[in-house]
């Protein structure tokens, strides 16, 4: 499904990221782990080609995404706050999406009916500006507009991050049922290394820009990452 | 989908927290838009008789031609400075399944769509339709005004890929220097004619659909140029390009005897130089410099009643920066103002050091404009008793305006036509800053002369350099006693 050769990443002397290869397969769910700097951001941006790769290239369903723009409606993704209109309501942006992606209204709403124990009626229906939601509301609706128009490659970044325990747990579930329900590819960064662990079927971990190991036991893997996070 | 993204640009324009948040500024500045095209367009109707008034027998016409390529020239700069880039909103858009070109025309497209581009229509089309039609038939007259036109709007292209490219480099300042160097060459100094070398051009503009082709082509080039430009750099770190850490280590030496108000001197001084907006500020107190060679050197203004002018002049190439920069006194600390408060004697320390730099630099510009003895000693003591004035009185006035329920701003903005910061108190503290000074020095002038108006004005100043501390704490506690509503408003989301 996505490819990644020879990727490499430079400012001036800095080199950021050296990706020899990566293959992720179709319905995999993949977690990226590292320390910060480690080049986790950086890599799903050049994956999604909001930032330019030094070397090397980047496929997903065998197009380079610097060269054409067709994965984009089978890509979803959604990395930080500046990726959504920050002055619509979340309905608005809901129906700005829904009218990009050409579905129905049907369509829309059967999307977000799988939402509504994770929005947990703090989103739909609200009066509110998106630039005006708190950080944990503001994820929620970047996801909910991440997995909109049937993808078949979701981008999270710290998916987790700001939500509170309930919202993860539902997130992790509801991630699951996505998965299985639509054999959708998931590229999730983490932190938060149990729930990664609990979700993904392989992790990559990333050390100064360089894969440093390719975990694909689930039973081994939280014991490995702790021993590499402890030092 | 394109009808889609104007209307999501609409709901942009409309949303926006400045134009939501103070309607009145919004609604001040419609209202100064109309009223400056107003002016233009009253201009453009009465553009025949002006210029027979300024050029007496000869024909409008040719006079005009030769003097178009100076509207430009002056068009260039403005536009350098206005203009703004229509970058910002990419990124929310680019993941989407949108072509990144259907972005890239709307928004090139939205640029469009300003006042700037109207100018040249509004103050040519009457000149067109009643001069040049009589002579050259009408024909002639939208040859002519079509070439216009579309000069101005190729620099509307070339400026959004000029300023995007270089914006902030030093070519770029070269380059802006070099026509503010060509104009000024040929118009004052009389090294070259540029108006009439270029003249010809608009001239057979009037007879022949050539020059009108010509241009046209040049606007579709310059819009390609922008537009790929803008296409081949749609990515994230090269519109929001981190800025690289510049002037690393360059404090001013010479605060660090202050003690911590003078290390919060170098905090503000590295604040303005690594900022968008106050570097602009900087730049145009530095322009302002030149404001004197405007005045002094017209002898309308040598004698009588115009003379009072030069305080005003004085006053205002002393203490510019510290006019615009104090404005905003507490506003350019707005992302951090907890920082201050979180400390001990944080507060007390930053005003202090504001003050130590407000007055470096309207000292720094007190002896730049000594070179002005070379238009009489006169205006050396103008500008030492203006000086004086700012550092005694202005300074701490400017303050106590400023204080009056002061806003948040993002000093990552430009600073031209960026109202954030501003509300009603920046628009009222000009009202007294300009009289001030004249309370002091006219009834010295009108009953004795000038020179005892300007010793009124020194001897004033120099009071209140001695009363320095006791005026500081007045603003120093104003601050203090005001501080929950301040960072409560500094909290605001912008």
């Amino acid at each position: 499904m996505i490819q990644v050769t020879n990727l490499k990443k430079q400012y001036k002397e800095a080199v950021v990221l050296d990706v020899d290869k990566l293959d992720i397969p179709k319905s995999e769910c993949f977690g990226l782990v590292g320390n910060n700097g480690a080049g986790k951001t950086t890599l799903f941006r050049i994956m999604l080609d909001l930032v330019r790769a030094t070397h090397g290239k980047v496929e997903i369903d065998s197009r380079d995404v610097s060269k054409s723009e067709d994965w984009k409606r089978t890509t979803g993704a959604y990395l930080d706050e500046h990726m959504l209109l920050s002055y619509l309501t979340a309905d608005e942006y809901f129906q700005t999406l829904r009218k990009i992606y050409g579905l129905s209204e049907a369509d829309l709403h059967l999307h977000l009916g799988k939402f509504t124990e994770f929005f947990n009626d703090e989103i739909v229906g609200k009066k509110k500006y998106i630039r005006d939601l708190s950080k944990g509301n503001l994820k929620k609706v970047g996801i909910a507009a991440a997995l909109m128009g049937d993808p078949e490659v979701v981008f999270l970044d710290e998916p987790f991050e700001n939500l509170d325990p309930s919202s993860q747990i539902r997130l992790k579930k509801l991630i699951l049922q996505v998965k299985e329900a639509s054999q959708v590819t998931f590229l999730i960064s983490s932190h938060d290394l149990t729930h990664v662990t609990e979700i993904c079927d392989r992790i990559v971990l990333l050390e100064k820009g360089k894969i440093i190991n390719d975990l694909r036991d689930k039973s081994a893997m939280l014991a490995k990452l702790d021993a590499y996070f402890t030092g | 989908m394109l009808f889609e993204l104007i209307r999501l640009e609409f709901l942009k324009s409309f949303r926006s927290t400045a134009f939501a948040k103070s309607v009145m500024v919004a609604i001040f500045l419609g209202f100064l838009a109309i009223m400056l095209l107003g002016y233009l367009l009253i201009a453009g109707l009465f553009l025949t008789r002006i210029i027979e008034q300024l050029a007496e027998g000869q024909d409008p016409i040719q006079v005009l031609n030769s003097g178009l390529i100076f509207f430009f020239l002056v068009e260039f700069m403005y536009r350098y400075f206005l203009q703004k880039l229509p970058v910002i909103e990419l990124e929310s858009l680019l993941h989407l399944p949108i072509s990144k070109r259907k972005i890239m025309h709307m928004l090139l497209g939205r640029s469009f769509f300003s006042p700037l581009s109207i100018i040249a229509l509004i103050l040519f089309t009457p000149f067109a339709f009643s001069e040049i039609s009589t002579q050259y038939g009408v024909s002639g007259a939208i040859f002519w005004l079509g070439t216009i036109l579309f000069i101005s709007w190729t620099l509307h292209w070339f400026m959004l890929w000029f300023k995007q490219r270089f914006e902030d480099s030093l070519i770029g300042v070269v380059i802006v220097l070099i026509v503010l160097l060509l104009g000024l060459g040929s118009a004052y100094m009389g090294w070259f004619n540029l108006g009439e070398l270029v003249a010809p051009f608009f001239n057979f503009a009037m007879t022949s659909f050539i020059p009108l082709a010509i241009m046209f082509v040049l606007c579709s080039a310059g819009y390609y140029m922008a537009f790929s430009y803008y296409l081949n750099n749609a990515y994230l770190e090269d519109l929001a390009e981190e800025e690289e850490v510049r002037f690393v280590n360059q404090s001013v030496g010479f605060f660090s005897r202050f003690g911590m108000a003078g290390e919060l001197a170098n905090l503000e001084w590295k604040l303005i130089i690594r900022h968008k907006k106050s570097r602009t500020f900087l730049m145009l107190s530095a322009f302002l410099l030149l404001y004197g060679t405007i005045f002094y050197d017209n002898p309308a203004y040598q004698s009588g009643p115009m003379q009072h002018m030069f305080i005003f002049v004085g006053i205002f190439i002393t203490g510019i920066f510290m006019i615009q920069y104090g404005q905003l006194f507490l506003s350019w600390n707005s992302g951090y103002f907890d920082f201050f408060l979180s400390r001990k004697d944080g507060v007390r320390n930053l005003v202090r050091g504001k003050y130590l730099l407000l007055l470096s630099i309207s000292l720094l510009c007190f002896l730049l404009s000594i070179p002005y003895v070379y238009f009489g000693w006169k205006f050396l003591l103008i500008h030492l008793a203006t000086f004086l004035f700012n550092a005694g009185i202005m300074i701490h006035l400017i303050i106590y305006l400023a204080l009056w329920k002061p806003k948040p701003m993002d000093l990552n903005k430009g600073a031209m036509f960026n109202y954030e910061g501003v509300g009603a108190a920046q628009f009222l503290m000009i009202i007294p800053m300009m009289v001030a000074p004249y309370v002091v020095y006219l009834p010295f002038a009108m009953f004795f002369n000038f020179y005892a108006g300007l010793a009124a004005l020194g001897t004033v100043g120099v009071v209140g350099i001695i009363f320095f501390n006791k005026l500081s704490t007045i603003n120093i506690n104003r601050v203090l006693k005001n501080r929950y509503e301040i960072s409560s408003s500094f909290r605001q989301e912008l």
